[in-house]
């Protein structure tokens, strides 16, 4: 057994670790294991903890979480509700899917720090969104780590625009043939949000596709920060993977570093990736102007297309109604003040 | 005729410090159709664009007042909301905003009192009709993929639920068919009535379907002529060139 004690502070060489070092995302003395509470989960039944990691966020979320819990999917379409309270929160979900199903979670709560580890399976369909709805001092550390199987689809939506400091490690292991993984995050930078995304997504199988888009609308003094790798092994022929990071800017104030990287093991493959930056668009927002907007209501609007545009190869119409909805909710609260 | 809606004094325009309009005075009142004509570059575009406020031309003399009011003292929406409606010559494309959400928020931005989702929905279809726009219109993403006619009915679309005062009308006519010009001039024909219009057009065919009352010829920044609709159909067959000769006169 790996502690998390046993493990080093990783370097901020890694691009894992260059914008939000660990010793960021640790609610307390990094040494520390701190006692954390159970968020309250709407699913599932308790379960025994997860696979050890030797991998720092990993180990520490195994043994700080509180509680973790099973979720069980068959042809269904669920909503989990997670909620924080106190001033650590820490779990842990295994969801098992097979058939085709739908998971909306809803991330909630005002503590100081949460803590979130998803370990899930993938047979058949799966469409998940994760709603990032904490609220505005939260830190928040979370890992997933996703296997997809032979045939198989995960449709993996993120919508982020709560909390101070987020760090998510999400992990999609595409292992057998005809795996498929599409991902969409979307991120609103706003006040002084710093929001860091990485993402792995591995081809071990033949012919696995996948496909993922990360877009951020950062404001105010916001920072942005989208890390990929593309990982295709050696056996993953007739694999088809692309990433797109795209960033708009809405203040001077605002930054956004995106890093995709590609690790290619096997030559019948295609792979690409991309990364843009850019400050909003006056054009667009004089058009919204001229049809009665005022500033906010047309910078809302752009970002509210921008954002959704994230899950555009998203098909599941569940969790694209889910994503505009708390969208929308979000943005009108702050055009509204 | 008469109700002066806007009045345009002696303005100068620049576009990021470079002289485009010098000393143009024109007036429009409720009813009446404006065309403007000229050259590429005559500073056409460059006229509408700063009556609306685009924030990249600046007004560096003169004044220019709509329903009396000096629009220095406008911003831009607020001009949108007072009545004030522009169509676009290269109208922006909005990724990831569906046209109905679009619509729906602009209508209720500019109107004191939004219609009903109902009433809305009653209205829009209608407006459609006109145009001959089909309903999947409303599920693309604004602009996102339009070809330039599309682009153009959009913009006549909004000009119908704004039902403005003023009616700016930037090259409406240019990236469409005959029948796409026949049901945009149809739109424009049911505004007129309750708006005054300023019509830009380089050409003299969309003014066989909304007839000008006055149409203006612009060379140069300035107007150098101005007349009846026959002065359209005397460009169409002579060109520029003989006005341009005549411009210190």
């Amino acid at each position: 057994m790996i502690a998390y004690s046993d493990i080093k502070i990783p370097s901020r060489t890694k691009h894992l670790w260059r914008y939000t070092p660990w010793r960021r995302v640790h609610p307390s003395k990094v040494e520390e294991i701190p006692d954390a509470s159970a968020l309250s989960i709407s699913l599932g039944e308790s379960g025994s903890m997860l696979e050890e990691s030797n991998e720092i966020a990993r180990a520490f979320l195994g043994e700080c979480s509180a509680e973790t819990r099973d979720i069980s999917l068959n042809d269904e379409k669920s909503e989990l509700e997670l909620v924080a309270t106190g001033e650590i929160t820490c779990s842990s979900l295994r969801i098992n899917s097979v058939g085709v199903s739908v998971l909306r979670i809803r991330l909630s709560g005002n503590p100081k720090w949460v803590g979130l580890r998803i370990e899930g399976v993938v047979s058949g369909t799966l469409s998940v969104v994760l709603i990032n709805d904490l609220g505005a001092d939260v830190h928040l550390l979370r890992c997933e780590d996703w296997d997809i199987k032979r045939d198989s689809l995960l449709e993996l939506a993120t919508l982020s625009y709560g909390g101070f400091l987020i760090k998510s490690d999400i992990r999609a292991n595409l292992l057998e043939s005809g795996a498929q993984f599409t991902g969409g995050i979307a991120s609103h930078g706003h006040v002084a949000r710093h929001d860091d995304h990485h993402v792995e997504i591995s081809h071990m199988g033949k012919h696995t596709n996948s496909s993922l888009i990360v877009h951020s609308a950062c404001g105010d003094s916001s920072h942005s920060i989208g890390t990929g790798l593309l990982k295709i092994g050696e056996d993953a022929n007739g694999s088809d993977a692309g990433q797109v990071f795209r960033n708009i800017l809405f203040s001077e104030k605002a930054r956004a570093d995106s890093i995709p990287e590609l690790e290619v093991l096997s030559d019948d493959v295609k792979a690409a990736h991309g990364a843009a930056s850019a400050p909003v668009d006056k054009e667009q927002v004089h058009y919204l102007m001229s049809r009665g907007l005022n500033n906010s209501e047309s910078e809302s609007l752009i970002i509210e297309g921008f954002l959704m545009d994230a899950f555009r190869e998203i098909k599941n119409t569940t969790i694209l109604d889910a994503i505009r909805t708390r969208l929308l909710v979000h943005l009108d609260c702050l055009v509204k003040g | 005729m008469g109700d002066e809606i806007l009045c345009i004094s002696n303005v100068d325009i620049s576009v990021e410090g470079k002289p485009i309009v010098s000393n143009l005075s024109l007036t429009i009142s409720k009813g009446e159709v404006h065309a403007i004509m000229g050259r590429n570059g005559s500073g056409k575009s460059t006229l509408v664009n700063a009556i609306m406020g685009h924030p990249s031309y600046e007004i560096t003399a003169g004044n220019i007042s709509y329903l009396g009011v000096d629009l220095a003292n406008l911003e831009i929406f607020e001009r949108a909301r007072l009545g004030m409606f522009l169509s676009f010559q290269y109208p922006s494309v909005i990724p990831g905003v569906q046209v109905g959400t679009f619509l729906r928020k602009s209508v209720a931005a500019v109107r004191e009192d939004p219609p009903s989702a109902r009433d809305f929905r009653n209205e829009l279809k209608l407006h459609m009709d006109t145009l001959g726009m089909d309903r999947s219109f409303l599920s693309r993403y604004v602009n996102d993929g339009f070809s330039g006619g599309e682009k153009k009915r959009l913009e006549i679309l909004q000009l119908l639920l704004h039902s403005p005062k003023l009616a700016l009308l930037d090259e409406t006519d240019s990236g469409l068919d005959i029948d796409g010009l026949r049901a945009v001039s149809e739109g424009i024909n049911q505004v007129i009535p309750n708006a005054g219009c300023l019509i830009i057009t380089h050409y003299q065919r969309v003014l066989d379907h909304v007839n000008p009352d006055f149409v203006h010829v612009m060379i140069d920044g300035s107007i150098v002529k101005s007349g009846g609709p026959e002065l359209a159909i005397e460009i169409e067959s002579k060109g520029y060139d003989w006005l341009d000769n005549k411009s210190g006169d």
